[in-house]
């Protein structure tokens, strides 16, 4: 009975939360907040209030920044108020009367444009005043910072994420300290004064809340809207990917230095716009405004709003904000209140607004420990499947229906597709592979095989250029690709899967093939944003491209386009690794033990669709323990054993080759075996 | 003074911070080496250990600087600070990886190096609303005993800093060449998955490092209020973060390159304070941090190097 009564509020709850969830009912979720947002200061007239919630925008646009560095691309960033304060010194110093050079005929065309005024010197020179707009400061404030974002990101790009946040906060430490000891620029701890309010039309913001609150809340209306053109596209799956796994990434041909530093251009870009935005509300700016604590505070909106997922770090932001500003001081006096009542002294003495600090650190230990995806999670959970969809008929016979695979290279028959030559690799004192020499003609499937540390994926590995081979070089179609960078190798037509499977866990089935499909694709950062028709058409004829290569596993991984790929199968996730290289139409696909962990069934329907792919214009070059498989589907068996070919051929004679069996079963075995 | 006799006497004094700084690195070298995680907490773990050091040493009834000890109550009364202060931190330090930082051990991505800067925040807030924000003085019981040479002077203090610090940092030397935990300890370090098949208890091997390195941190932040004769609740950052670049200078995960690079910042700090400026120390150290990421990822001694991923 009691349970009952329990569970109808939260049934309803859960109808209205279906409800919101039909693209309608987000659409008019999203109009209502929104109106509500335009409206707020004309129903709450308080000004304090207004001010408040400016600021918790400003805030929200900085989590908003964090959140592309944090959230989408994975890299934690702990200097970011840097960035901030690099947007608010460069409008600062633009728009007061801090730097004043001396009058010379160089001012007078910027005079004429409005950037600088003549400031009559009273019996010395004349100098100059910077007059530069606020508008035009908007996109040259993002622009500054987000070529510091570049500058500081820089260096870490070879090393791990981890070394990121320290070289961040130490950037975050700098960029203070800086502003700090070179007061001629920046006033030094005292701060810029009088730094002009925006002007809009002849229309002057001055020191009331206002208009500020509606600038703050169309610039983070505006940054909304990138944030969520950006993670639905070719970049911000990018960006997910290198998040996920660098080196997958990598091999499906995304270039992880330049979008690293993308991330980190278009995250500190927001938070210049930011600064620039902050600095004229408050018309002053101080060293302290920009300090660890700061990036802090912006950091726990985004773990408590949920990394990645955009409305999440907004809300994170306003609560934390309002919080603060509006809440704090009331639920002191309450708990004060209490303990007068109770005649606890202890809750007397709680000071709330000074314990902020420590109620972050709560929130981000918490968080982590509990509820890692946030307050409104990234990801949300997908239906279950029906019966019918969990059941999969095993299917023999390849891949029926039709799909585009078409190479995009043309390839001549005559000529070897993969050419290999005296490859060597050797980890210290082990030969990981010795002088290696192989070709692999066009349309034909190449299997590897050799006991387990022959060198096989290493060859997979020297080949796609995740390791540089000490001497030798690989070539295809006659180009020398030796050592180019992995990302590089994809766009030349060579896709691989990986024998320890390699997903992207935390994305759907669908945007794990879309990833592969990058380095065919060419949406930019402005294109992803903007969203032209061309864009429009890449990016559709990408997901018809993904929908078609999923479907070359029947109803396997079909109806699970939309779950994530930690929650397939195993059987599945080599098929979705398989679908991901496919789809980035690879004259030469490695596919590095592509059966292993399949049941008889599976790996029989496998084999066949191997084998169609190669019917398509696929050359394979696969690596296989399973004898049956390369039996059937294999034109040439290349062995390895300790990092040396010892035998090629065809599987029959291969079969038959003394060396292989003692390299197998051992020497007496090879004796007794003819 | 001549220039030489300002060499000397910051040579004197660099060391004796650069030992402080060695300790704190060990900390972050040990914990890095073995779970490849940045700990923040480390840099507030140091600060309260010095606000226990004052605590200890208060409750022996020192007040001060004005009551100097000589002799056997002197040592005794170092030693006790100095022991009970490290089993404290170390005791905090191993608390922070039971109850925080095991739950995320296998998590991928940046979720345990966040809630290592939640703990750090955490501590920092304990104290500067416990203790308050006003910097404290430090109960010391050194005399002002001091040696010259030339003109440089050197004090009891300097030589107390550095048989400490020498001393803590054979005993972990020896701790981890010689002892069995030790090799458990390096072996986890070389591959995690491994030593636990050879049946290395890699849980215990992580606590016994977050001790030993917390308390090492406890040491470092009894000397820094005993060098100083004073302590903040703000201590723990700037002295961290430098902490830190002599670990990564070097080589992370190394155990004799967190000493070296700990006595090389010492140096530069206090040469750099003195022939070019103090409010640029920061900044030249930090520039040393990148340039070494840069150029020299496995810093000076090497080994355990940042590896690409």
């Amino acid at each position: 009975m009691v349970a009952a009564s329990l569970d109808r509020p939260r049934r309803t709850l859960a109808a209205w939360r279906e409800r919101v969830r039909t693209p309608a009912g987000r659409r008019i979720a999203l109009a209502a907040i929104t109106a509500a947002a335009f409206a707020f200061p004309l129903i709450d007239r308080n000004d304090g209030d207004v001010d408040a919630a400016a600021n918790a925008l400003a805030f929200a646009i900085l989590a908003l920044g964090l959140n592309i560095v944090v959230g989408f691309a994975g890299l934690l960033d702990l200097g970011y108020a840097a960035f901030f304060a690099i947007g608010a010194y460069t409008y600062g110093i633009l728009a007061s009367y801090q730097v004043q050079p001396e009058w010379s005929s160089f001012w007078e065309p910027l005079q004429w444009l409005g950037l600088v005024a003549r400031l009559p010197g009273a019996g010395g020179p004349d100098h100059v005043h910077f007059t530069v707009s606020f508008w035009l400061m908007l996109p040259v404030s993002a622009l500054v910072a987000a070529f510091f974002g570049i500058l500081f990101g820089a260096p870490t790009l070879r090393l791990k994420g981890d070394y990121l946040a320290i070289v961040t906060l130490g950037f975050g430490e700098i960029v203070p300290i800086v502003a700090r000891n070179t007061p001629s620029l920046t006033n030094g701890a005292a701060g810029l004064n009088g730094v002009a309010p925006p002007n809009l039309f002849g229309y002057a913001f001055g020191v009331e809340s206002l208009p500020y609150y509606y600038l703050g809340l169309t610039l983070l209306v505006f940054l909304i809207f990138v944030s969520v053109r950006l993670r639905d596209s070719r970049i911000g799956r990018a960006w997910m990917a290198i998040r996920e796994d660098e080196i997958a990434a990598e091999a499906m041909g995304i270039n992880r230095s330049r979008l690293k530093l993308l991330a980190f251009a278009v995250g500190a870009a927001f938070a210049g716009m930011t600064g620039t935005f902050y600095v004229a509300k408050l018309q002053t700016a101080t060293p302290e405004m920009f300090s660890f604590p700061v990036s802090v505070m912006v950091l726990v909106m985004v773990v408590l709003g949920g990394m990645g997922s955009v409305a999440g770090v907004v809300l994170g932001a306003l609560i934390l904000q309002l919080l603060q500003s509006w809440f704090l001081q009331d639920l002191s006096q309450w708990i004060h209140a209490l303990g007068r009542g109770t005649g606890i002294a202890f809750l007397e003495q709680i000071e709330l607004v000074q314990s902020i600090e420590l109620i972050f650190g709560i929130i981000l230990v918490v968080m982590m420990l509990y509820r890692r995806e946030g307050l409104v999670p990234a990801q949300r959970t997908v239906t279950v499947l029906s019966h019918a969809e969990q059941t999969a008929v095993p299917a023999r016979g390849g891949i029926s229906g039709e799909f585009a695979l078409a190479a995009r290279r043309s390839v001549d028959p005559a000529t070897p597709l993969l050419e290999v030559k005296g490859l060597r690799k050797a980890y210290g004192g082990i030969k990981a592979l010795q002088d290696l020499d192989m070709v692999v003609m066009p349309g034909s499937i190449v299997a590897v095989i050799g006991p387990n540390g022959s060198g096989k994926t290493t060859l997979f590995n020297l080949i796609t250029g995740m390791v540089r081979p000490d001497a030798g070089t690989v070539r295809l179609a006659g180009e020398d690709i030796t050592a180019l960078a992995p990302h590089l190798i994809v766009e030349r037509g060579i896709a691989r899967t990986f024998q320890n499977l390699r997903l992207f866990a935390n994305m759907t089935v669908t945007d794990n093939v879309l990833v592969g499909t990058h380095a065919r694709t060419a949406t930019g950062l402005l294109g992803a944003v903007i969203r032209s028709p061309r864009v429009r058409r890449e990016e559709e004829a990408a997901r018809k491209r993904a929908a078609g290569v999923l479907a070359i596993f029947g109803n396997r991984l079909l109806p699970r386009v939309a779950h994530l790929a930690r929650t397939l199968s195993y059987a599945n996730r080599r098929r979705l690794e398989i679908a991901r290289a496919l789809v980035s139409q690879p004259a030469l696909l490695l596919l590095d033990e592509p059966t292993a962990g399949m049941n008889p069934t599976e790996t029989l329907e496998l084999t066949d669709q191997i084998r169609s792919l190669r019917e398509r214009g696929i050359t394979i070059l696969l690596i296989e323990h399973k004898l049956n498989v390369v039996n059937e589907i294999a034109d040439t068996v290349i062995v390895l054993d300790h990092g040396e070919k010892i035998a090629e051929g065809r599987p029959e004679e291969v079969h038959r080759n003394e060396e292989v069996l003692r390299a197998y079963l051992g020497r007496t075995a090879a004796r007794a075996a003819p | 003074m001549t220039i030489w006799d300002i060499l000397l006497q910051q040579i004197i004094n660099g060391v004796s911070l650069g030992a402080m700084y060695a300790l704190l690195a060990l900390g972050f070298t040990m914990v890095y080496g073995i779970i490849e995680l940045i700990n923040f907490a480390h840099f507030n773990v140091f600060m309260v250990g010095s606000f226990v050091g004052l605590w200890v040493l208060q409750a022996m009834g020192i007040v001060g600087q004005g009551h100097p000890l000589y002799g056997l109550a002197l040592i005794g009364v170092l030693l006790t600070a100095l022991v009970v202060t490290m089993l404290i931190t170390g005791v905090i330090g191993v608390a922070i990886e039971r109850i925080a930082l095991r739950p995320m051990r296998n998590v991928p991505g940046t979720a345990a190096m966040i809630t290592t800067i939640g703990v750090s925040y955490i501590l920092f807030n304990f104290i500067l609303l416990g203790a308050g924000a006003d910097s404290k003085n430090y109960a010391n019981p050194l005399p002002s005993v001091h040696w010259e040479i030339g003109e440089a002077v050197l004090r009891l203090r300097e030589v107390l800093v550095w048989a400490v610090a020498f001393g803590l940092m054979l005993g972990l030397n020896f701790f981890v060449r010689r002892t069995k935990m030790g090799k458990a300890m390096q072996a986890t370090a070389q591959d995690q998955e491994a030593a636990s098949m050879m049946g290395v208890d890699v849980d215990r091997v992580v606590v016994i490092a977050f001790f030993l390195g917390s308390a090492l941190a406890g040491a470092a932040g009894l000397i820094f209020g005993l060098y100083y004769n004073y302590t903040s609740f703000i201590i723990g950052y700037t002295a961290g973060l430098r902490a830190f670049t002599a670990a990564v200078l070097g080589g992370i995960g190394n155990i004799p390159g967190a000493m070296l690079g700990g006595i090389l910042i010492g140096l530069i700090e206090s040469l750099g304070g003195q022939f070019l400026a103090v409010r640029w120390t920061d900044v030249i150290i930090f520039s040393i941090l990148v340039l070494v990421l840069v150029f020299r990822p496995a810093g000076i001694l090497g080994r355990a190097a940042p590896s690409r991923s």
